[in-house]
């Protein structure tokens, strides 16, 4: 009996052994992420869509870096750091401008990790398995969402880097062998992935839905026709820029917004800056002129309601809280830190009387002791009030836009900016439309696009407000000039001021116009005065080093200056 | 014989007395022996008497009722005597008489039951006394003893010595023995047996003593727990080190790694955050991995542990073993590389039930306190802040606060707040421990449990511990033996706690309470970037960690079946089944109060880790003449599975529902993950010696694990070699007597880190979030690059050490050298990200440590009452990287360097502080006086080029120690015993948080006693107050210190009091720890990592503590 006792153990332990004693029981399995392949049907191609927006919307959100937002900004005609953090330095002290820049490295970064992510959606739409999940059509919709970010990316690329290595497949594993691809075949391929999203892309009315409705947030034809506008412009194609700007503004489906509407009504305001404020700024939501904005929604109502803490009201925002006899409201638009502040030209030269877009709502100028403590409460702040501290109506509370104000109550130091990003909007499209018409030197179409948004801006257009064909032609560079300028009024603190000079060519020009001899700096009142910027390193910015060093087998040669 | 004695004693006395009495004492004599026997036999009447000035005759009476002795004495003698006053109790006859007549001209004599008083004569001799010393002199005794093992085991030739003379016995096959003596109360009997370790006992009164004798730890028959079994420590080929409970057993840590601190050469465990209930972190022999886990293996009770150290009560462990060479961590393969630390749990011992209570209470400060600035200071330092930056004479402001703001309105109401105090409490501890153990022939037992409770220095950190543990052994017949050590623990560290780092940075002036008496969230508002250290108190916060272990095991020895296998003599299998399950909570809710900024956030964080393994081990012990074979064979399986599930909601319409109500929030969120691995190994090892004196040890491990990438096998193969050689064994050392031991040994061999965790060789997506038109969608974005070719590291080490003692055992140690080559270092391979991924997980790295190790143990003096035994550690060990990326290349990125340590602080030199005279030489630096003055050491050609910047950076040095050591005294002294243990780490260099504002200098309190340069304080050391450091120097500092550690002071109740009470054991102790520290470290404890602000970790920072505990052990048998 007690040998079978024993026997019966032993043989239980051979088989407890041996039965785990197979290959199966060493094999991996994934529990908890996808593995790409596994998606290639229609949700999984979508959800690989709605992963491109996240990482897109970074550009806008990323907060790793106070100073990024400021790189594009800081240091060009408009504006200059006055608080920096780090990153922004080099970009107004361009001796510090090297080869293994913080800022530059970010942007190439954000911009092949794009690619990539496009690459792997347009080779997974290719596939036999998604082949027989979703429509032909379906499918060309998806690849031209999926180019068109990848057009995008490369567009930036191209802006800032010139000539870049050209990656249309994903990698399969460690490579390292990369060279930089002409920046006619970049070119082309940028032209062609917006070509192809325009072509299949639906316009503005026809987005994908989900159950709250239309997805205007996704983009739309008239985004790629746009960016097709931008990329054609900087590659010296003004006629086919042109048919691009036609085709958005003859499709009817933007206009702009000339009359007040939306959450604020009841407040004191203007049509112009109706447009941002937080509740208003979806096409949805009344504004009719937006073709491409990003979503943001606070985390505390939405999940995943930002991809990042965006920074813009930090940088923008005044400084006030700093001051004597001031505490953080939402009238002055939350916790700014003034990271850097509008230039002397664009707060005094720039406007002329009775354009909107420099009303009090959308540049504010004066401030108001607003702590019922304080003995000055509700009386205006002046340079040098204060007693034993005095306020500095310089750095701190200049002149700053009001396009990101924002404000949470529950929330006052505020970390991220939670406000929709207007990424694309149809007052642009009347200005590229004018700059490829200036190209063209086709100067009083360019005066009639612009006043399209003058008689918008100014309440007494023409008596005020109009422009003529010579007003542009007059200013420099064969008129760009006036082209920026109306750029600077329209879009300031919306577009990437830097990205847009770059692509014209014309950074060097305009910062050696705007700041570098102005008066403020020769004042002493520009802390971090332009120097040392070259014409190499205002046209492109430095290949990242480490991508140099990273790609052993294969040589990335540097742009020249660096 | 035993009369014999007593008429030996008499006739001794006799002559002694006078003339005059000798007649009296001859009449007597016949009859005193009988008396003896009669009065031994009854034994000490137990007297009691209470009184006061009362005649002789009535205090007599009162002793006669109570003993039954009648008293015989003249009135003259009585008279003579007067009153007395005599206040005992429970003593002896003997000693009341004695009180009695203490002062008056009396003797007795008892004669049988009489005791016979009257008035001393005025002799040379004092003869009541001797007569009564003779009278009193108890009968001979029989004791009968019994010498057992550790395992129950009767031990034969056992010396049996009455203590002092040269008496004696041996005990019997039986491990029986029978001494008779003629008093069997103050004799010690001293117990010894060649290997083991040598006990005093006092008999105490007693007849039947059972006695167990322990192995002698530096004896050569010590038997040390290895891998998969034991071996006789003479017979290691390996380095291993074995630390016995009495290393640790009246030092109040909370767990084992505390314990070991400094104890044991090349272990080196560093505290670097003494939250109470976490554990330091444990490194043996140095560094070899960059990217992987680089703890050892925790192995307990010979099963692979998954949980912490921290798991593991103290109070249960019988012995700990740490393997250091290849020749002992080989097989345990690619688990090896990091070294093993083996736990072996306490199993019930044999003979009566033995029931033990540990427990211990203390209370703690501040090992070594930083105190902030004061407010004067304080408003001192702003004031030249502000003439530093500049401000106008006629601006200055006192606080940095703008008026209207906080500071402002308390500095002019004089009103401060001192925010170390606030945060702070006296810290305090209790740790109750009970265990039953004993063992009959078949079945033993061990069944213990722990309550222990902690409360932090700093607000809010709690600890509770309880434990419970049961090993149960049974022997079912002579071949098979199972049993099972099973075991429930539970942590928990709840509550929400105060924030260090904010209390030492918040303006004196701040404001502590609202007014409705809550906590102000912003003390210095509009200050916003300094929250209220007190305010994460508000936090409900649940942190709770439990584990259930069970391990199951048979052990079949087939030569013992009835019927005989004899030829399987010597062979044993066993089968080891073990599960673990351990859950763990981490549940916060931040109420509007406790700040949060979206009306409430709540947190739910649970993690399940379960673990199975099944162990098949066949062993072959066997002697053939002067041979001895000794062959280990396992086969095992383990798999390893982890949940974990997040929940978090916020936007709740009050605070009182905290985290229980996920529902009840705006929002919702939610996710999982699981992760699975497995492991399947084989293990072969076999001992060979030849006549005790040459030693091989031949191992190999073959580990299959389930995340090692699909285009490899999955399986690495870890062999190993050990030599060794007794030398003292040798016929040619025999007369070399003061050499008891002396063994050389060498081992050689691989070992793995199995480095990858679960999932990291294949390419995946990471889900996001992303919302459009205000509804989450899920998007997926490319997330790891995946490598299929994914490997274990592996570790070649080279050992050389010796083994010794000398001197009749008085002089013991140890020393080793040894030389560690770490390659296919699994690094995290940058990429350029052309490829859209930043980096790829590669086998690419080397790194070697090398270093020695010696230990030394000596018993210093060695007297009767009085022992001082010393123990030495000392460990340097040298880390470097040999290559990293396979190009030989350093990783600037990283600070990782070829051919220097993998830690290093690689920062500026500084060479003082730009002082006002060379206002124009800084200037050409873009530096001002008060401004940290650096080296100008390289530049882009590699010479100096009068810039500061990043090619002016150098190595400095490592935060790794040079060496470390450690002495241990001891002192016995009859029955205290004090211990002192010093610990000492050199040559440590860490960059100080405490010297660097950044630029908040103006912001922020600083602490007291730190310097600052200003106009009219200049130093060459520390900046001024309006140094902004951007170059982002990190202020190193020699972190050296050396530490009085522990001092423990013991008593234990002698025997002879004892067995009055029925105890075993009673000792009581007083234990110190972390008494002082010498560092020239400015900050808190050099050994405690302070992050600076805004670095993860930083509201957490939690330094050492000193603390002071009573404890007491006792043990009913």
């Amino acid at each position: 009996m007690k040998k079978y006792f024993i026997y019966t153990l032993i043989l239980a332990s051979v088989v407890i052994t041996f039965a785990s004693c197979q290959k199966s029981f060493l094999k991996e399995n994934l529990y908890s992420s996808y593995a790409p392949e596994t998606l290639s049907d229609s949700l999984g191609v979508e959800s690989s869509l709605s992963g491109l927006y996240y990482n897109f919307s970074q550009w806008y959100t990323y907060s790793g870096e106070q100073g990024w937002l400021c790189v594009w900004q800081g240091g060009t005609d408009i504006a200059y750091p006055v608080q920096p953090v780090g990153w922004e330095i080099p970009y107004t002290n361009y001796s510090l401008l090297i080869s293994t820049d913080g800022a530059a490295q970010h942007a190439w970064q954000w911009a092949y990790r794009l690619i990539s992510d496009a690459n792997t959606i347009v080779q997974t739409l290719h596939s036999s398995a998604t082949e027989k999940a979703i429509s032909e059509a379906g499918r060309n919709e998806d690849e031209a969402e999926a180019r068109f970010f990848r057009g995008l990316a490369y567009e930036k690329l191209a802006t800032f880097f010139g000539a870049v290595p050209l990656i249309t497949t994903p990698v399969s594993g460690p490579e390292t062998d990369f060279t930089r691809t002409s920046l006619d075949s970049v070119n082309s391929q940028i032209i062609s992935d917006l070509s192809f999203a325009a072509q299949y892309l639906p316009d503005v009315n026809n987005v994908k839905s989900n159950s709250a409705g239309k997805m205007y947030e996704r983009v739309n034809k008239a985004a790629a026709q746009q960016e097709l506008a931008v990329a054609y412009l900087r590659t010296g194609d003004p006629t086919d820029a042109l048919v691009q700007t036609q085709a958005i503004i003859g499709s009817g489906d933007f206009s702009l917004i000339d009359k007040r509407y939306g959450v604020d009504l009841s407040q004191p305001g203007d049509y112009y800056h109706d447009m941002f404020i937080y509740g208003n700024e979806r096409r949805s939501q009344g504004n009719s002129e937006a073709i491409w904005v990003l979503e943001q929604e606070n985390p505390s109502t939405v999940n995943g309601g930002i991809s990042d803490d965006a920074q813009m009201r930090r940088v923008w925002g005044a400084a006030y809280y700093q001051m004597p006899g001031m505490i953080i409201c939402d009238s002055l638009g939350g916790r700014g830190i003034g990271r850097m502040r509008l230039n002397d030209w664009v707060l005094y030269g720039l406007y002329q009387n009775g354009d909107i877009r420099n009303s009090q709502y959308n540049i504010k100028r004066n401030y108001y002791y607003n702590n019922p403590t304080y003995a000055k409460y509700g009386q205006l702040i002046m340079p040098g009030d204060g007693g034993s501290v005095k306020n500095d109506t310089l750095f701190k509370i200049c002149g700053e836009t009001t396009k990101w104000f924002a404000f949470d109550p529950n929330d006052l130091f505020g970390y991220a900016t939670i406000k929709d990003i207007i990424v694309m909007r149809l007052g642009e499209t009347y200005l590229l439309q004018a700059e490829a018409q200036v190209d063209l030197g086709n100067y009083a179409d360019a005066a009639t696009s612009i006043n399209v948004l003058r008689q918008r801006a100014f309440a007494n257009y023409p008596a005020q407000g109009m422009i003529t064909a010579a007003d542009i032609q007059s200013s420099g560079n064969q008129g760009l000039d006036f082209i920026l300028d109306e750029r600077a009024r329209e879009l300031v603190a919306e577009e990437n001021r830097r990205e847009t000079l770059m692509r014209m060519g014309l950074l060097y020009e305009r910062v050696e116009n705007h700041i570098a001899p102005s008066e403020e700096a020769s004042a002493g009142l520009l802390p971090y005065p332009i120097q040392e910027l070259t014409n190499d390193k205002a046209k492109y910015l430095p290949i990242p080093q480490s991508e140099i060093e990273l790609n052993k087998d294969a040589v990335l040669s540097q742009n020249t200056g660096y | 014989m035993d009369l014999k004695v007593h008429y030996y004693y008499c006739l001794h006395f006799l002559p002694k007395v006078s003339k005059q009495t000798l007649k009296f004492m001859k009449l007597i004599a016949i009859i005193l022996f009988a008396a003896c026997l009669q009065v031994s036999a009854r034994g000490y009447s137990q007297i009691t008497l209470s009184e006061t000035n009362v005649p002789l005759q009535k205090v007599f009476q009162e002793i006669q009722q109570q003993s039954g002795y009648d008293f015989v004495s003249t009135y003259e003698t009585l008279q003579e005597a007067g009153n007395i006053t005599v206040k005992v109790r429970n003593v002896s006859l003997q000693k009341a008489l004695e009180e009695c007549f203490k002062g008056k001209p009396l003797i007795y004599v008892i004669i049988g039951k009489t005791v016979v008083v009257r008035t001393e004569e005025k002799t040379e001799y004092n003869a009541s006394t001797t007569i009564s010393t003779m009278a009193l002199t108890p009968p001979p005794v029989e004791i009968h003893g019994r010498v057992v093992n550790q395992n129950g085991v009767p031990l034969q030739n056992v010396s049996v010595l009455i203590s002092g003379t040269k008496t004696g016995t041996t005990t019997d096959k039986d491990g029986r023995f029978t001494l008779t003596v003629s008093n069997n109360k103050n004799i010690v009997l001293e117990i010894s047996s060649v290997g083991y370790r040598t006990k005093n006992v006092n008999v105490g009164g007693q007849t039947d003593i059972n006695i167990i004798l322990e192995l002698e730890v530096t004896g050569l028959s010590d038997v040390v727990v290895v891998g998969y079994g034991t071996q006789k420590k003479a017979d290691v080929t390996g380095a291993i080190t074995t630390i016995s409970p009495d290393e640790f057993k009246s030092i109040p840590s909370t767990d084992v790694a505390q314990a070991l601190e400094g104890k044991v050469a090349g272990l080196n465990i560093t505290q670097s955050n003494a939250i109470p209930g976490v554990s330091p972190s444990i490194l043996i022999r140095g560094q070899n991995s960059i990217s992987a886990n680089t703890s050892p293996l925790v192995v307990l009770d010979g099963v692979p542990y998954s949980g912490d150290v921290n798991n593991i009560n103290p109070n249960d462990i019988a012995v700990i073993s740490v393997l250091k060479g290849p020749s002992a961590t080989a097989i345990y393969g690619t688990r090896g590389s990091n070294g093993v630390i083996l736990v072996t749990t306490k199993k019930g011992k044999r003979g009566k039930a033995s029931i033990s209570y540990n427990g211990y209470a203390g209370t703690g400060t501040y090992s070594h306190e930083l105190k902030p600035s004061s407010p004067q200071q304080y408003l001192q330092k702003y004031k030249w802040y502000q003439l530093e930056t500049n401000v106008p004479q006629n601006q200055l402001s006192p606080v940095p606060n703008a008026p209207g703001g906080n500071e402002y309105l308390n500095y002019e109401a004089g009103k401060t707040v001192n925010w170390l105090k606030e945060v702070s409490q006296p810290a305090y501890i209790t740790d109750n421990n009970l265990s039953i153990s004993g063992a009959s022939d078949n079945v033993s037992y061990y069944i213990s449990g722990e309550f222990l409770k902690q409360r932090g220095i700093v607000k809010g950190y709690n600890f509770g511990r309880n434990n419970i543990r049961a090993n149960i052994d049974a022997k079912l017949t002579e071949y098979l033996k199972v049993g099972t050590d099973l075991s429930y623990d539970a942590q928990n560290y709840d509550g929400g706690q105060a924030d260090l780092l904010m209390a030492e940075e918040m303006s004196p002036y701040g404001t502590l309470y609202n007014g409705d008496g809550t906590y102000a969230e912003y003390p210095d508002n509009p200050e916003l970037l300094y929250t209220n250290p007190l305010l994460p108190l508000y936090l409900d916060r649940i942190s709770r960690y439990k584990r259930l272990d069970g391990l199951g095991y048979a052990i079949l020895t087939p030569s013992n079946i009835a019927g005989g296998l004899d030829f399987l003599k010597g062979l044993e299998y066993r089968l080891n089944a073990s599960y673990s399950y351990d859950p763990s909570q981490n549940y916060t809710y931040q109420g509007r109060a406790a700040g949060s900024t979206q009306n409430g956030n709540a947190n739910l964080d649970d993690e399940t880790d379960a673990n199975w393994l099944i162990e098949n081990i066949l062993s072959y012990q066997r002697d053939f003449g002067v041979n001895h074979i000794d062959f280990t064979g396992l086969y095992s399986a383990q798999k390893f599975n982890t949940f974990t599930f997040r929940g978090a909601a916020n936007g709740f319409i009050n605070d009182l529902l905290s985290y229980n109500n996920l529902a009840a929030g705006a929002t919702q969120s939610a996710s999982s993950n699981a992760t699975s691995y497995t492991l399947l190994s084989q293990m072969a090892r076999i001992n060979y010696s030849y006549k005790n004196t040459y030693l091989l040890t031949l191992t190999a491990r073959r580990d299959g694990y389930s995340a090692f990438g699909d285009s490899t096998s999955k399986y690495g193969l870890f062999p190993s070699i050990g030599v060794g050689w007794n030398i003292a064994n040798e016929k040619f050392m025999e007369n070399l007597k003061a050499i008891n031991n002396f063994k050389l040994r060498a081992s050689y061999g691989k070992t793995g880190n199995q480095a990858i965790l679960p999932n990291q060789t294949t390419t995946t997506d990471a889900t996001v979030l992303y919302p459009f038109n205000g509804l989450s969608t899920i998007g997926t974005v490319p997330s790891v690059l995946g490598n299929t070719n994914l490997h274990w590291e592996t570790s070649t080490t080279l050992d050389i050490g010796t083994d010794f003692s000398l001197l009749d055992r008085r002089l013991s140690g140890t020393i080793d050298f040894y030389h560690n080559d770490t390659k296919g270092l699994l690094l995290k391979r940058q990429l350029p990200t052309i490829t859209g991924y930043s980096n790829v997980w590669a086998n690419l790295g080397e790194t070697t440590n090398q270093g020695i190790e010696i230990s030394l143990n000596s018993m210093n003096i060695k007297t009767r009452n009085f022992r001082w035994e010393s123990g030495v550690v000392f460990a340097t060990n040298r880390n470097r990287i040999v290559d990293l990326y396979g190009n030989k290349q350093s990783d600037l990125g990283n600070r990782w360097f070829i051919g220097h340590p993998i830690n290093v602080i690689y920062d500026y030199k500084k060479t003082g502080i730009w002082q006002t005279s060379d206002s124009a030489q800084s200037a050409t630096f873009n530096a001002k006086p008060g401004d940290i003055k650096f080296a100008d050491l390289s530049g882009p050609n590699g010479k100096p080029d009068g810039v500061i910047n990043a090619s002016d950076m150098s190595i400095l040095g490592s935060p790794d120690p040079k060496w470390t050591g450690g002495l241990t005294n001891i002192f016995y002294y009859k029955n205290f015993n004090l211990r002192i243990f010093v610990q000492t780490v050199q040559g440590v260099l860490q960059s100080n948080n405490q010297l660097n504002w950044i630029d908040l200098a103006g912001r922020r309190n600083i602490p007291a006693g730190l310097t600052y340069w200003t106009p009219e304080n200049k130093n060459n050391s520390s900046p001024a107050l309006s140094y902004t450091n951007t170059f982002g120097y990190g202020f190193p500092q020699n972190a050296s210190f050396t530490r009085l550690k522990d001092v423990t002071l013991t008593y234990s109740l002698p025997a002879s009091m004892l067995s009055k009470t029925g105890l075993s054991e009673l000792s009581v102790y007083l234990s110190g720890t972390n008494l002082y520290t010498w560092t020239p470290w400015f900050g808190w404890d050099p050994e405690a990592t302070y992050l600076p602000r805004g670095s993860t970790g930083a509201s957490t920072n939690f330094p050492q503590e000193r603390s002071i505990v009573l404890g007491v052990n006792i043990t009913l048998r």
